[in-house]
């Protein structure tokens, strides 16, 4: 029987993010040195490597989160389905609204459960109370935590438990239906069962979104990606099939790693 | 699933519909922040540029040590001078040790309790004094109980009720500066917490201590309020412009500009107004050079970073 | 020897901590005595001279000489004077602090915030000297009125608390963690709908110690309003018209009033109207904190 891999299941991939020649400097220190890669369409997109390594450098250059950090800077080019999105007179809102952000952290806003759903949508100039409604509500599906909060939509953002409040920002971030969403170990602050639900909730959002998730785990990047990239000190090593990365590397460094050799 | 049920969005640009609107406001806020920050400084520029013009020609070696005048034009304010130095010297005698020490207390001794809220909570209270009533308190105690009259002693400790929070404020957060492993390699050194107070914690949060110990003093300098009724609004004519009995009425500069403006009988009260208030300009700028250039000499001398 | 080191160590510790622990006592002690002294000496007017409390705060006849005690004029006074201080100075001094926490360069705000340290380092003496030589003109020339009255001493009182509620607001907005900023921006939220959706909220509790604090040193602040209001013991009848304040009043007639009459008495009152006042504020404002916590 053939393994089924993304390409087999899927031959008309087609690239959502091309990262070409992509540098980012903190000050005078080089964090991403000339990195190369293409997103796929539809997949979840693992980015691997030790502590300090630049993932977190990374990712945060997709959706120029790095435009707030002062003393960083960006060069090379990010591109969304062909249009860069650093260049002169792109909106880094604009590009934000279409490439969201969940963070290593849960973030939820001091505000109500429906605030935080919302929040997007009506900055987004959604201001029809019921369609409000419908999109909080649909959103806290798609995150897995309608069950749960349906009775205090009114209550807190911050009296849900982590896993919980993680789970709203992701329906945080689909309440404003991105086309690609971004994770920074968007697990690494919870508990396993917490860590369970948010990998299967990645499962079914890759049906509908592009995922590109950091994880400190390989065995989560195994479980949940379809492809993993692998960083050290600032240099994309190697991208490939998540079974590829983890079955036969063709990096001496990506086996290291993988097999436990730095720790 | 999640994307079926929401509305897909069939956006190719990297543009949303209301993003232009939103970039407008976005500009015109930051703009009027902007505008904003940048009225500070318009408008102190105006207030300096506004004293000196109308008070340089005030300013002579006369004005500046010379005794005030009666009814006559060509008063000076030497004696008013004095006295505000003076009147700050005397606070900071009492204010420096009960602050600083309660300082240390509050911050390096103190652990939560009952005794320690206490004292916060007096400090924010005596902070919300307002002058004018610490006035009024100094004279029933320091001129009707003690019967002293107007004195600079009077006026001294009044100021010192009044700026005992604010330096405690100052020392607390100075030593707030002082990076725990300090702390920890003292006590490692079997020093005791007082030994580590006095030999590691003060002299690292020396230059920031004295950063805010002449912020402070810059204001004591030109408290008036307060002084109105304790020190008086009057100088004692003796056989010197500077007259070192604490028990001696003292007007101060800031005083003197409102009782000049207030019943002068002087034909040039005006100019005389102009030129304190420019005096008073200048020492306030004074005071906070002073205040960074010493505070950064001190912490490059004493601890060796920049 | 080395025993007797320890010994002599041991008890400094002791001594040490004697006089620190007096030095904070003496804070507590302070504010007793001031609260203790003011509350005796504020109400002999009421029952030594049977001038009824209603009167002192309700009635708007005042003449010290005359045995009239309502100082409805000058509570007036100050709370309008105050109230247009906090309009004016309270937005503009949260929006600064935004700037300084959200927009300044560094470069700009290391050349700015010397400036607001030296505003608040000019005496109220000399804001009263600017109010009156420099505003109370331009407004009479604007107004084609006398110039002095609680106009000017509202804009003067709006300048004076522009630092201590830029600072305050400013740090309560730098407490806020960055992951909120980021969390918005991640939205697609421009930096004004991240500064004023969820920082200026998630601030609230810190943005209100701040105006707090400017109301509290509006209220109290004497030279400067006393310079620039005219001083009428009358209910003021417009922004425009001269008008008195509690302190501007006590300043006024202080010196005048003799020693053990109903007319000293009545500033003593006065003096401890504002110190509740103040006492007042201090507890809004652990109210306002306590908001935070829970
Ligand atoms: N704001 C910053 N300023 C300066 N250097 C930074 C900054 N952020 C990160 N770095 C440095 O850049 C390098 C990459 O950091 P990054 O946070 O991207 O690593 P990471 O792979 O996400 O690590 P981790 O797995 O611990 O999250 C590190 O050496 C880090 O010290
Ligand atoms: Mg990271």
């Amino acid at each position: 029987m053939m393994v089924e891999t993304p390409e087999t299941r899927s031959p008309s991939l087609r690239s959502k993010m091309k990262i070409d020649d992509l540098n980012v400097y903190y000050g005078a220190f080089h964090a991403i040195k000339r990195a190369n890669l293409d997103v796929p369409d539809r997949r979840v997109m693992a980015l691997i490597g030790p502590s300090g390594c630049g993932k977190s450098t990374f990712i945060r250059a997709l959706n120029r989160m790095h435009d707030l950090t002062p003393g960083a800077r960006v060069t090379g080019t990010v591109t969304l389905d062909g249009n860069d999105i650093y260049a002169q007179g792109v909106d880094p809102v604009t590009v934000r609204h279409r490439i969201g952000m969940v963070f290593q952290r849960p973030n939820p806003f001091p505000k109500s459960i429906f605030e935080n759903v919302v929040y997007g949508p009506k900055i987004h100039g959604e201001h029809n109370g019921k369609r409000l409604q419908e999109i909080c509500e649909k959103s806290l599906h798609a995150a897995a935590l309608w069950d749960e909060v349906k009775d205090r939509l009114n209550r807190s953002a911050l009296d849900l438990s982590g896993g919980q409040q993680q789970r709203l920002c992701i329906a945080r971030v689909l309440a404003v239906e991105p086309e690609v969403i971004l994770m920074d170990e968007p697990a690494s602050a919870l508990d396993p069962i917490a860590t369970s639900k948010i990998e299967d909730l990645i499962g079914e959002l890759k049906k509908d979104y592009t995922v590109v998730i950091v994880t400190h785990s390989m065995q989560q990047a195994a479980r949940i990606s379809d492809f993993t990239t692998f960083f050290l000190l600032g240099d994309l090593i190697e991208v490939g099939t998540t079974s590829d990365i983890f079955t036969r590397p063709t990096d001496k460094r990506t086996e290291d790693y993988i097999t436990g050799r730095y720790g | 699933m999640a994307r079926a049920i929401l509305a897909t969005p069939t956006v190719e640009s990297l543009r949303s519909n209301n993003a232009r609107s939103r970039r407008i406001v976005d500009k015109i806020a930051t703009a009027a922040l902007w505008g904003a920050a940048s009225t500070i400084v318009l408008m102190l520029i105006l207030f300096v540029v506004y004293l000196f013009v109308q008070g340089y020609s005030a300013i002579s070696w006369h004005f500046l040590t010379g005794y005030p005048s009666a009814a006559n034009a060509g008063g000076g304010v030497g004696p008013e001078i004095f006295n505000s130095f003076y009147i700050l010297f005397l606070t900071l005698c009492f204010t420096l040790p009960i602050a600083v020490l309660a300082g240390v207390f509050i911050q390096e001794y103190a652990g939560p309790g009952r005794f320690r809220d206490m004292v916060e909570f007096s400090a924010e209270s005596l902070a919300t004094v307002p002058s004018i009533v610490m006035g009024l308190f100094g004279l029933i105690v320091f001129v009707q109980l003690f019967h002293w009259h107007f004195t600079a002693l009077g006026g001294a400790l009044t100021l010192t009720l009044l700026n005992l929070p604010a330096m405690m404020r100052v020392t607390q957060q100075a030593l707030a500066s002082v990076p725990q492993t300090y702390r920890e390699a003292s006590m490692g050194l079997g020093a005791t917490k007082w030994q580590t107070v006095l030999r590691a914690i003060l002299p690292s949060a020396i230059g920031p201590l004295t950063t805010g110990v002449v912020l402070v003093s810059g204001r004591i300098f030109g408290e008036t309020a307060a002084l109105i009724f304790t020190a008086g609004a009057s100088v004692s004519y003796g056989a010197s412009a500077y007259d070192f009995n604490p028990f001696h009425t003292a007007e101060t500069l800031a005083v003197h500009l409102y009782s000049t403006h207030r019943e002068a009988l002087v034909p040039d009260a005006d100019q005389i107004a102009n030129g304190s208030a420019l005096v008073l300009l200048v020492m306030v700028l004074v005071f906070n050079v002073v205040a960074r250039v010493l505070g950064r000499q001190l912490t490059v001398r004493l601890t060796g970073k920049a | 020897m080395v025993g007797v080191r320890a010994n002599k160590a041991h008890r400094d510790e002791r001594v040490a901590l004697g006089f620190l622990m007096s030095s904070s006592a003496i804070f507590v002690l302070a504010i007793v005595l001031i609260l203790a002294f003011l509350a005796y000496n504020g109400t002999l007017l009421f029952w030594q001279d049977h001038v009824s409390p209603l009167t002192f705060l309700f009635g708007t006849d005042w003449d010290g000489f005359g045995g009239q005690f309502g100082a409805a004029p000058f509570i007036i006074g100050s709370l309008v004077a105050t109230g247009f201080a906090i309009l004016v100075g309270g937005p503009l001094g949260v929006a600064i602090g935004l700037f300084f926490s959200e927009l300044a360069p560094k470069r700009v705000a290391e050349t700015f915030k010397p400036a607001i340290e030296v505003l608040v380092g000019i005496p109220s003496i000399v804001y009263g000297w600017l109010g009156l030589t420099l505003l109370v003109p331009f407004i009479a020339r604007t107004f084609h009125a006398e110039g002095d009255g609680l106009l000017a001493a509202g804009i003067v009182l709006s300048i004076m608390i522009l630092p201590t509620v830029i600072s305050l607001s400013e740090d309560a907005l730098r407490v806020v963690p960055n992951s909120l900023r980021e969390g918005s921006a991640a939205l697609g939220a421009t930096r004004w709908e991240t500064m004023s959706r969820v920082l200026v909220p998630a601030a609230a509790s810190g943005l209100a110690v701040a105006v707090i604090l400017g109301v509290a040193r509006a209220i109290g602040e004497t030279l400067a309003v006393q310079l620039v209001l005219g001083n009428a013991a009358v209910v003021p009848k417009s922004l425009l018209a001269p008008a008195a304040a509690l302190t501007s009043e006590i300043v006024m007639d202080m010196g005048d009033a003799p020693e053990h009459s109903a007319f000293r008495h009545a500033l003593f009152s006065m003096a401890l109207l504002l110190l509740l006042i103040a006492m007042g504020l201090i507890t809004l404002i652990h109210l306002a904190l306590r908001r935070r916590t829970t």
